[in-house]
């Protein structure tokens, strides 16, 4: 025993990740749902997704407000029935809206589906709005991003999308403080009307799913009219800043907070695939290049990182990480440094191995139970993908040559395209 | 029901294996029985700069992150006031590499001057990232001070004074491993797609030869009970003024700390919690509220904290606060209320359950805590609260002079 040798046992490939495909059925109404069978727990996920997201709002905070709204009074339900029930039975239920899409997700014991596909009608087809209720969220919305506001990290955020997408466009739009005051019940309910339709529906279910599952959506939500209108794509008014370079300074802070990125294809181009391994590569895990340099080697950072993302109407990069003041410079010198050693010099094998596997492992952990499967499989349905996207993607890990990188990084990461946001004190 | 076998090697090392052939992944979680309280108070942060260290390379090994990235893994690591907590998780087909890691680590760390200065560095810039550049950062740091005067729950985990982690020098680093981190003092569970037969065969090989170390005792100073309600005002430029308010409770070993968590619960689990359905949304005297449990294994504090809206009364505020706690010992829709937060309760744990990562960090915090079975009987225990329970609770821990507040003042003109 004590003659161990202490060296790496074998190192076996990582197996292929097996994705299950959901099973799809449309409701009496045309209303897409994708069920996905998985785990060990008798508990599910259900998703309803719509497309109500930033995109689609005429007044800042109308798309957000209209979804916080949602739990908020119902016609058969006040906002403390709706909450008590949900925690009565053991139900969480997450409310969002992101910049294409809104919708909800509740997390529940698989018995009480009927419990939770009746709330959901409630909250989902049936909200009052009811003007109380919606004064004080906007007071209590305004002293969150008041509080917000004061964090590096958010100023920056909020600054890198306004330089990329413009000031006018949904994507790009900051919230000022009189945006707080602007929303009455009939804008939310003009909002809702017009976007919450069965016609911009859909529905993601994962879990050990009760059998009664199809039948009871069915009866619960096919009564439910469609309607809604197609918004006129906004797309034209996308236009990124010229100032590429933007200093916000905010005294009093021992860090600046730096963003730098551009924005860039999504999901649906063939490019993208191998484009997430040099993103990897250069920032997205823990031993990537820029962790390695600027936090375990010189030790300016708590963390850094660099991520791409998929908008319906666009996509960007961005390389993210707070630096004491007094490093900030160096800390941008050496992200673009490296950026250049990615356009001209192939990385090498032994590097390239371990970036593959990384992301094989990866992988098995994206289509790991039934939360993960549902979240994988919306951020590939969301952009009209499907498994195959995933197989594609699995398949470029393994294969994707130096020179590939080489070219990628020439093609995506023109230095003169990126912006620089920085926040902190001068 | 989580199902586990349990066994103990001849070191003193500690083994929980759960089997779930659901996943592809094995996740391995390593409990080292040690935290910020067992530091000298001259020397506070060292348990969690010790965390950061344990990845600059061991024995053997000079990197310990890239063997593992090698074989699709991940991995990750937290220190608090009583543990310093590794885990992983990796395919089943590579879990030897995860053992091989480990156990280097274990045997010995590469003490390099190189790598204790940039991590001293890294630990400074979190330090700032998370309690300098946050809005309501430093509460917590004022906080502790005032709750704890003599035991070491009184700095926290990143350490009272960066000046501490910049005077550490490798031969405190050396002493600190040798009297703390051994196989007699860890307690490791692997979750997922793992046989019991390998589990042990592979826990043998790579832990089995490390040998018993003599661990620091520990003697901690226990808090006195405290007599008087301790007060603190500061002002921050911060847009609202936020009251942090605590008070003592028992060790977590015992039936007041499940009592108590559920009165936590009752007051601020949810939106229908009692503080934010009376105070954010009847009463709208703050934007947020919140009540928790440290979750100590020593005496812990229960903590309410919450930020106030323009131009609430400071007194007005604790006061209202003092009345939804109040609120508990009376007949009121409790029993449904109790119900509620009970259905809840069983429907997070069921969900937590769920990840085979937080199984194996659950299974070795409970071995820790006496028994690894405890993560089998901790709903039942919280559902078996009496109402009775309840009131005694909040009688004997919600008194002022038990308490101790932090008010977060706003400097800034109201808007």
């Amino acid at each position: 025993m004590n003659n161990l040798q202490r060296v790496q046992p074998p190192v076996f490939p990582v197996e292929k990740v097996l994705i299950p495909e959901a099973k799809f059925f449309s409701l009496s109404n045309g209303v897409p749902v994708y069920l996905i069978e998985a785990g060990t727990e008798d508990i599910m996920r259900i998703e309803f997704i719509f497309k109500a997201g930033l995109i689609r709002e005429d007044l800042p905070l109308l798309a957000s407000t209209c979804n916080m709204m949602l739990s908020e009074g119902s016609k058969n339900y006040s906002s403390e029935e709706l909450n008590r029930l949900l925690d009565y039975y053991g139900i969480f239920l997450n409310q969002s809206a992101e910049k294409d899409s809104a919708g909800i997700v509740l997390f529940f014991l698989n018995k009480h589906i009927e419990k939770v596909l009746e709330l959901s009608r409630e909250i989902l087809f049936h909200p009052v709005f009811p003007e109380p209720e919606l004064n004080s969220l906007m007071k209590k919305r305004l002293r969150w991003y008041l509080v917000n506001r004061e964090k590096v990290q958010t100023l920056a955020i909020d600054q890198f999308f306004e330089s990329l997408f413009g000031k006018n466009h949904p994507y790009g739009h900051q919230v000022i403080e009189s945006d707080f005051e602007n929303l009455t019940p009939s804008f939310l309910s003009d909002f809702h009307r017009r976007n919450y339709t069965t016609r911009n529906m859909a529905v993601i279910i994962s879990g050990k799913i009760n059998n009664r599952t199809a039948e009871l959506l069915d009866l619960i939500f096919a009564n439910i009219g469609s309607g809604g209108t197609d918004k006129e794509d906004n797309s034209n008014l996308m236009r990124g800043e010229k100032i590429k370079k933007v200093h916000i300074n905010k005294p009093g802070t021992v860090q600046t907070s730096v963003r730098i990125g551009s924005t860039t294809i999504n999901k649906r181009h063939s490019d993208y695939p191998g484009l997430k391994v040099l993103d990897s590569i250069l920032g997205g895990y823990f031993g990537s290049r820029l962790m390695k340099n600027i936090r375990e080697e010189k030790g300016y950072t708590y963390g850094i990182s660099s991520s791409i993302s998929s908008l319906d109407l666009s996509g960007y990069k961005v390389i993210s990480t707070e630096v004491s003041n007094k490093n900030c410079q160096k800390t941008i010198d050496e992200i673009l440094k490296e950026i250049k050693v990615l356009q001209n010099v192939p990385v090498k094998k032994e590097e390239m191995a371990v970036v593959r596997n990384y992301m094989s492992g990866e992988m098995l952990r994206m289509f790991d139970g039934p939360f993960a499967l549902a979240e994988s499989f919306r951020s590939a349905w969301e952009f009209g993908l499907d498994n195959s996207y995933y197989h594609r993607l699995a398949e470029k890990i393994k294969t994707i040559t130096p020179d590939e990188i080489i070219e990628l990084a020439r093609t995506y990461y023109k230095i003169d395209d990126l912006y620089e946001i920085t926040v902190g004190s001068e | 029901m989580i199902d586990y076998e349990r066994f103990v090697l001849e070191n003193g090392l500690k083994v929980l294996v759960h089997k779930d052939k659901s996943t592809p992944l094995i996740a391995m979680n390593i409990l080292y029985d040690v935290g910020s309280r067992d530091e000298d108070p001259s020397m506070t942060g060292l348990a969690h700069l010790f965390e950061h260290l344990m990845f600059g390379g061991s024995k053997n090994i000079p990197d310990y992150d890239t063997p593992l990235q090698l074989v699709g893994g991940e991995n990750n690591a937290f220190t608090n006031n009583d543990i310093t907590n590794y885990y992983m998780t990796v395919p089943s087909e590579n879990i030897e590499t995860g053992f091989w890691l480990e156990s280097d680590r274990m045997l010995e760390l590469d003490f390099s001057m190189k790598n204790l200065n940039t991590q001293k560095n890294v630990v400074t810039e979190e330090f700032n990232q998370r309690y300098l550049n946050q809005p309501y950062g430093d509460a917590i740091l004022k906080l502790r001070p005032l709750a704890y005067k003599v035991h070491p729950y009184r700095w926290p985990t990143i350490g009272m004074d960066m000046a501490h982690i910049k005077n550490t020098d490798l031969e405190q680093v050396k002493s600190f491993f040798f009297s703390h981190y051994a196989p007699n003092n860890a307690i490791i569970a692997l979750t997922g797609n793992i046989d019991y037969d390998l589990a042990f065969k592979l826990s043998q090989k790579w832990f089995g030869p490390i040998e018993k170390r003599t661990v620091q005792s520990r003697n901690l100073p226990s808090e006195p009970e405290q007599t008087e309600e301790s007060i603190l005002s500061i002002e921050r430029d911060v847009p609202s003024s936020a009251i942090y308010k605590v008070w003592h409770i028992g060790p977590r070993n015992s039936q007041d700390f499940y009592t108590l968590d559920l009165v936590t619960d009752l007051l601020a689990g949810g939106e229908s919690g009692r503080l934010h359905t009376n105070l954010v949304r009847g009463k709208k005297l703050f934007s947020e509220i919140n009540a928790y449990l440290t979750a100590d294994i020593d005496p812990g504090l229960i903590i309410v904290q919450g930020k106030l809206m323009k131009g609430v009364d400071l007194q007005q505020a604790h006061e209202s606060i003092k009345e939804v706690i109040d609120s508990l010992k009376n007949e009121n829709g409790i029993e449904e209320d109790m119900e509620k937060v009970k259905n809840k309760f069983e429907s997070s744990t069921v969900f937590s359950n769920t990840s085979i990562l937080n199984k194996a960090a659950n299974l070795s915090f409970c071995e820790l805590l006496g028994n690894a079975g405890i993560i089998n009987t901790e709903v039942e225990t919280y559902r078996n609260v009496s109402r009775k329970m309840v009131v005694e609770a909040v009688e004997r821990y919600f008194i002022s002079s038990n308490s101790s507040t932090v008010n977060y003042l706003s400097t800034r003109k109201e808007r």
